[in-house]
């Protein structure tokens, strides 16, 4: 006989066991059902008109600018000495615009911190210069309707690029001009509603070296300055005016928001994979409570004695438990989990989350399936918690409620919470593990990878099941 | 009759016994089980008796593996239990008939015993025959009486055949019938060579089912004697007589030198003379009598004798599963 074949024998007769009782059949049908039935909820309840959008650009014409107006022809120039790096899209340069009315018609020489010098024009027009940061001498010479645009260090002067602006006016406004598009989401809770937008940061640049010349000879009048489009506002509704200042010819200018067409939104934020799997918090219960009966029922009724007089190898019983009791869990939530996706998926669809805002989730799709896969690995996971604290705690009732506590109510709790105490909460609690149904890498509540989060769940397990273990060799039956 | 076991070495029935030595158990600061020695036999079965909490059970779960002793050791068949890879092949064990799921099917409930331990399928429908529950062997263990519990309990102690088996007060719950159909059992077990141990807090339960009694009280062994001992032991040289003249032949035997009493309207018991010399002295009084019979104690007497000073509960007495 060897060691394999005893543990077999015990996986069997475990297998009867957790095969023969009434609750298994009710929890295994109460955890999928509840889990279905939950998630078509969410899915009807939720509606989106993502894709009654409509198809033309949104224009963004926000910045601070420096100016004042030239009649006719003639050329700006200035050194941007230094610009703050606080995006790659972070523009410093001098702009001739049609007024200071947003989403008037302007051409402008700008550097960038991540995209070299550039010469823009109508939100549209992007031509390259070279790849160089500041410090760079710029200048923008109009010419009719023709506005050409030069970079230079200096002494020699390379031209960017030209661009006829046909209805510009005679009087033009020319100047100095800073804008930081933001690179992260603000997230702001109040009352428990959650507000998402830009996190606006002013971007700082400094200026030297400004000369102004008409060509009709005028002298340069007095410099002015405005934040183009208003000041740009956070998610809570907090402005964010810029600024300037000028002292022994230098300009230091500040100013955030974005200078371009942007493109029809590629798609709406939702993740309707996870969605469609959120009926997971009602289902777990019952997987929970599975895997705590599976080893309190034996405590209650003194039948663990029985087991251990049967095997008193009682380390095997539990990983045979373990084992028994994963794989049937497993297989329960992956059936639930299939038919939660199947089931929501429709719903989803009637509700406005269509191609193209929304385009159709495939299992073959890696996020997707690891989606649905991986719901079922937490159910199966959470009930080989449960398994262990009732081993260790021998109560149905205390198990079940301090599993609940650690999932149910951190993600209840957690919501309520600021945004930075519930990013710790989610990538802590066994609620962690929940981060596999993510399918969107984009969204502000991506708290923690897919799989590190399945792993933060597991180390739960693990310690639970090891400490059962432990005790479970070392207590009285 | 022999009994191979799944390790290949094969026992004879004769051999395999249980044994404690020394075994000492604590529970907080109880004493539950108190430097306990002795061997049950094979062949005989052996009455495990002594008041609720003297640590019968206790003293079982040990044997069992359950409960790790403090001090001493368990064997079962020369070797611990907890190295026994098949162990209900070796020892079956009825502890408690409540430990069920009130939700399984008796078939179930002894299938997965069968499993663990690698015996076959069929030994489930063969138990279940040999205790009369056949007919019931697809119900939920939760409809049946505390008697068909037992019986169930026992069913799951027979499964590997074993030739050792402890019982934990088996008639608790039964009827008359079934007192009577598992002192047959009881018996049948233990001349085919295995090695019973029967425990139970009432002596009269054991009185014509056990050969040989161990008696412990507070943990400690009080006695460890073949049954006929015991009875010979308590009985003394106690003579009892009938006789309508009482008061005449309590004088004629007190003079005699005999210890007399009276012990009903016309019964004496007489301590000090031979059976015959009590015959003789009445007929040289002419008195007459109708009966004159050595005294038998009953079991309870000879185990209330023993166990005087040593139950763990006085009157009222509390009743429960020790």
């Amino acid at each position: 006989m060897t060691a394999r074949d005893g543990f077999v024998q015990i996986l069997r007769g475990e297998w009867t066991k957790f095969r023969s009782v009434r609750s298994t059949a009710w929890c295994v049908l109460l955890g999928a059902g509840l889990m279905v039935l939950l998630s078509a909820l969410v899915a009807a309840g939720s509606t989106t008109d993502a894709n009654d959008e409509p198809a033309e650009p949104i224009i963004a014409d926000q910045f601070h600018f420096v100016h004042q107006p030239m009649v006719g022809d003639g050329t700006l120039v200035a050194r941007v000495s230094s610009q703050q790096d606080t995006g790659p899209w972070a523009r410093a340069g001098i702009m001739i615009k049609q007024s200071t009315q947003p989403r008037s018609r302007y051409a402008a020489v700008m550097v960038t911190p991540g995209h070299g010098v550039r010469l823009q024009a109508d939100f549209t027009t992007d031509l390259a210069g070279s790849a160089t940061k500041a410090p760079r001498w710029l200048r923008l010479t109009r010419a009719g309707n023709v506005i050409t645009g030069y970079e230079g260090d200096g002494t020699t002067w390379t031209e960017v690029g030209s661009v006829t602006l046909d209805t510009l006016p005679r009087t033009a406004e020319v100047g100095l001009f800073v804008t930081s598009p933001s690179t992260a989401e603000r997230v702001v809770r109040r009352a428990g509603g959650t507000s998402v937008g830009p996190d606006w940061r002013l971007g700082t640049a400094t200026f030297d070296n400004v000369s102004l010349a008409p060509a009709s000879g005028a002298r340069p009048g007095t410099w002015r300055n405005d934040d183009v489009g208003g000041p740009v506002q956070q998610v809570d509704g907090t402005p964010l005016a810029g600024s300037a200042t000028e002292a022994g010819g230098t300009f230091t200018v500040r100013g955030a928001g974005d200078i371009a067409a942007q493109p029809p939104s590629p798609g709406g934020d939702n993740d309707t994979v996870r969605d469609a799997l959120s009926g997971i918090y009602i289902g777990l219960i019952a997987i929970v409570t599975l895997g705590v009966l599976f080893a309190t029922s034996e405590y209650k009724t003194g039948l663990i004695r029985s087991t251990f007089a049967a095997s008193p190898r009682r380390g095997r019983v539990l990983v045979a438990k373990a084992l028994v009791l994963g794989v049937s869990t497993f297989a329960t939530g992956l059936v639930a989990s299939l038919a939660a996706f199947l089931v929501a998926q429709p719903i989803q669809r009637g509700n406005g989350f269509r191609p193209p805002a929304y385009p159709t989730a495939s299992l073959s799709d890696g996020p997707v399936l690891r989606a649905v896969v991986g719901s079922a690995l937490v159910l199966a996971v959470l009930a080989l918690i449960g398994l262990g604290l009732g081993t260790i705690l021998h109560r149905s009732a205390g198990s079940i409620t301090i599993v609940i506590a650690l999932v149910v109510v951190p993600s209840i709790v957690g919501s309520l919470l600021p945004i930075r105490v519930e990013t710790w909460i989610q990538r802590l609690t066994p609620l962690a593990g929940l981060a596999i149904q993510q399918t969107r890498t984009d969204r502000f509540d991506t708290y923690i990878a897919p799989w590190a989060g399945f792993g933060v769940l597991c180390a739960y397990a693990a310690v639970v099941l090891g400490a059962a273990f432990w005790l479970l060799r070392r207590r009285d039956a | 009759m022999t009994v191979t076991s799944r390790e290949g070495a094969a026992a004879t029935l004769a051999e395999v016994s249980i044994e404690v030595r020394g075994l000492r158990k604590r529970y907080g600061s109880t004493v539950a089980v108190d430097g306990l020695t002795f061997t049950v036999q094979p062949g005989r079965v052996t009455g495990f008796v002594g008041p609720n909490g003297a640590g019968k059970s206790t003293t079982m779960r040990m044997i069992l593996g359950l409960d790790a002793p403090d001090s001493g050791v368990a064997l079962v068949g020369g070797r611990p239990y907890r190295s026994l890879r098949a162990p209900l092949r070796h020892v079956g064990a009825l502890l408690d008939a409540a430990a069920v799921h009130p939700g399984r099917r008796a078939r179930n409930h002894l299938l997965w015993m069968a499993q663990y331990n690698g015996l076959p399928r069929r030994r489930v429908g063969e138990v279940l025959e040999l205790v009369g529950l056949a007919g019931v062997a697809r119900k939920r263990v939760g409809g049946f009486s505390l008697g068909m519990r037992q019986r169930l309990g026992i069913a799951a102690a027979l499964l590997g055949d074993p030739p050792a088996l402890m019982f934990d007060e088996p008639v608790n719950g039964l009827d008359p019938e079934g007192i009577h159909w598992i002192r047959g059992l009881l018996r049948s077990l233990a001349a085919q060579g295995r090695a019973i141990l029967v425990s139970s807090h009432l002596m009269s339960e054991l009185e014509d089912t056990a050969d040989h009694l161990i008696v412990i009280g507070r943990g400690r062994l009080i006695a460890d004697t073949p049954v006929s001992d015991l009875v010979a032991a308590a009985s003394g040289d106690q003579v009892i007589l009938r006789t309508a003249r009482r008061s005449e032949a309590m004088t004629v035997l007190a003079n005699a030198g005999a210890t007399v009493a009276a012990t009903g309207r016309d019964a004496l018991t007489v301590r000090g003379l031979p059976a015959d010399r009590i015959v003789a002295l009445l007929g040289e009084n002419n008195l007459p009598f109708a009966e004159v019979a050595p005294h038998r104690a009953s079991l309870e007497e000879a185990y209330m004798e023993l166990t005087r000073g040593a139950a763990e509960f006085t009157a009222p007495v509390i009743k429960e599963a020790s």
